[in-house]
């Protein structure tokens, strides 16, 4: 669905690789350290950890929400940590990225929400009009019916669930028709009963239009139901690597300290 | 990843910062303790009933000008010099506090325990006693001489209808002057808070230096008063009421940047993540994630500062920028009370209706 990126230096099914990323934030704290991974081209990876131990700066370093202290990171072969100006934002243009609290406008419409999933490609003047061309909108109204939410599109964001403002994200991405999308505890600011039907709007992304998802979840649960691969994080580092069905208690402990209980409902948190 | 934090470490502890902390600490104690010298010389004064060359008791204003502020300056510095050596004697000083934090063993010390408390009460009491007598409080003739006002006030209450219509059309033109300068203020305003938040120049050092500057600017023009920018625009554009639109805009522009950019500096991060997440570039980013955010409140402060506005717009008329002031001042020249009665009233009835006309809007935009 996405167009082709050039494609020098990249090495055939990683989209994107981790090298020694290290970062530590003015206040001393050290939210990475020597985190050193490769994602997959079409995968489902789910990274699991605690709440501070990285898993949010990891994904915020990808696409340079946030500046990795040390490392490199590559995107289909380009270097995201290099990249400036014009080049960053055309990298993030192909990396969407979904909230654990949304982050929608709130006062602007959902359709307006979801075409700004569009701005990467769109032109600099109609845009600042919140103009977008007759093409788009068609695609944005598609995106919003593919999400369950087509009656909606004129409503305000701030009119609807938590449940429905995240698939509204979640059609923001599928607009930006990106080749990689970073979700940051989609689900945990939902109530349990709305996790799955977001989850499912998450792996159709996988699975329909073949974007490779990195998505951080602390739920063991759903990670064995939607992940293909996981990774886990303690303290910065990196714990562990694997298929979720390699994922014991023992290395169940591993991740959240000894105190942890993993039984019988593995729901963390 | 070790190095790492050292070298964070190193920064914050390299001599020259450690220098600069101890000068900031000695600077705030020398600074404090002449104050409080020159009080208390200024308090000894004042009691010690000297009698100036004319033989009478010597006035605050006079007092002020005898004291040694130089000695004062050189005994403060050393005491403070003094007090920040030997601080783990004596215990943390007030700067010392202030810049670096105070000593583990004296964090949970009652005030009355430490010299620092001490010398800050000691301070407060000094600055009200010296206020008293520098202001020249006296309460017996407050509350003895209320019968000299009487007549005044015995106008006021009586206005008077000869210059009711008058006063009615220069208060439509005190409104609309206001709402210029409101409306003038807005574009100006609008532009120069995103440059003026803290949160949106961080990124490069241009930035941070048009924050700068911005806030030095506008922190200058907001501190001259209204009534001297009218001053400048009267000789500018001659007298009338655009003198005053054009005093107030100014005025107005230096207080809604700092409005308008404090609420820019409040808003959630959240959808500015998104949208800059989207590949959007800068300006995509200010429409999308800030502009949307702060609109509302934005219209709020701009109603306030037109209500602010009509209320200075009386003052900038005395000294001749239009408006219902431009005649109130003749009349209490006049000592016409029953007629500045009239114009107190029309002014007090139009800001009563601006202040609960603008707090209704502003609660439906909110």
């Amino acid at each position: 669905m996405s167009a082709a990126a050039p494609t020098r230096n990249a090495e055939p099914g990683v989209a994107v690789r981790v090298e020694h990323l290290s970062k530590i934030f003015p206040d001393g704290t050290l939210a990475l350290d020597d985190v050193s991974l490769e994602v997959r081209e079409g995968e489902f990876l789910a990274i699991l950890g605690l709440s501070g131990s990285g898993k949010s700066t990891l994904l915020r370093c990808i696409n340079r929400l946030i500046d990795p202290s040390r490392g490199r990171i590559t995107f289909f072969g380009e270097d995201v940590t290099a990249a400036r100006g014009r080049e960053l934002r055309r990298l993030r243009s192909q990396i969407g990225m979904i909230f654990q609290q949304f982050n929608l406008v709130r006062r602007q419409s959902v359709l307006q929400n979801v075409l700004s999933g569009a701005l990467g490609r769109a032109s600099l003047l109609p845009s600042l009009f919140l103009r977008f061309s007759e093409e788009e909108q068609k695609k944005a109204h598609a995106c919003l019916q593919r999400v369950g939410l087509g009656d909606r599109a004129s409503s305000r964001a701030d009119a609807l669930s938590g449940g429905q403002q995240q698939r509204v994200a979640i059609a923001r991405a599928l607009l930006q028709e990106a080749k990689l999308v970073l979700a940051d505890e989609p689900v945990a600011s939902l109530d349990p009963a709305l996790r799955h039907s977001v989850m499912r709007h998450i792996e159709a992304l996988n699975r329909e239009e073949g974007m490779t998802v990195v998505c951080t979840l602390h739920d063991i649960d759903l990670v064995r139901r939607y992940a293909t691969r996981l990774v886990a994080l303690r303290g910065g580092r990196l714990v562990f690597e694997g298929k979720p069905d390699a994922f014991d208690d023992h290395t169940f402990r591993e991740i959240y300290g000894h105190d942890a209980e993993p039984a019988p409902h593995a729901a963390v948190q | 990843m070790s190095d790492l934090r050292a070298q964070l470490e190193e920064k914050k502890n390299s001599p020259w910062r450690k220098g600069m902390r101890r000068l900031q600490a000695l600077s705030i104690d020398t600074l404090l303790l002449w104050l409080a010298f020159a009080m208390a010389e200024f308090l000894l004064v004042a009691f010690s009933g000297r009698r100036g060359d004319s033989g009478l008791l010597l006035i605050p204003e006079q007092i002020l000008g005898q004291l040694h502020y130089a000695w004062l300056l050189v005994a403060a510095f050393v005491a403070a010099t003094l007090w920040n050596l030997f601080f783990k004697l004596i215990g943390t000083s007030l700067g010392r506090a202030a810049v670096r934090g105070v000593l583990p063993e004296e964090e949970n010390l009652p005030w009355t325990q430490t010299w620092r408390g001490w010398f800050l009460a000691l301070l407060i009491e000094l600055t009200f006693f010296s206020g008293w007598l520098i202001t020249e409080v006296q309460l017996l003739t407050f509350f003895t001489k209320f019968n000299k006002a009487s007549e005044i006030v015995r106008g006021l209450m009586h206005p008077s209808s000869a210059i009711f219509a008058e006063g009615l059309v220069l208060l439509v033109q005190t409104v609309f002057l206001a709402f210029m300068a409101t409306a003038f203020a807005i574009p100006f305003a609008f532009a120069l808070s995103f440059v003026a938040a803290r949160n949106l120049t961080r990124g490069s050092r241009g930035a941070r230096l048009a924050y700068t500057t911005v806030r030095a600017l506008m922190n200058f023009v907001r501190a001259v008063e209204p009534l001297v920018w009218a001053l400048i625009f009267i000789s500018w554009v001659g007298i009338g009421p655009f003198a005053g639109v054009l005093s107030l805009w100014v005025h107005s522009v230096a207080s809604l940047v700092k409005l308008y950019s404090e609420q820019i500096e409040s808003i959630d991060q959240g959808p500015v993540d998104a949208i800059k997440a989207t590949g959007a570039s800068t300006l995509q980013i200010l429409r999308y994630g800030v502009v949307p955010q702060v609109i509302p409140p934005f219209l709020s402060f701009t109603i306030y500062r037109w209500d602010i506005n009509v209320r200075m717009s009386t003052i900038i008329g005395f000294v001749g920028g239009g408006g219902i002031g431009y005649i109130l001042k003749p009349q209490v020249d006049l000592g016409n009370w029953s007629e500045v009665g009239t114009l107190v009233l029309l002014i007090a009835v139009t800001v009563w209706l601006m202040d609960f006309v603008s707090a209704k809007i502003r609660e439906r935009i909110v």
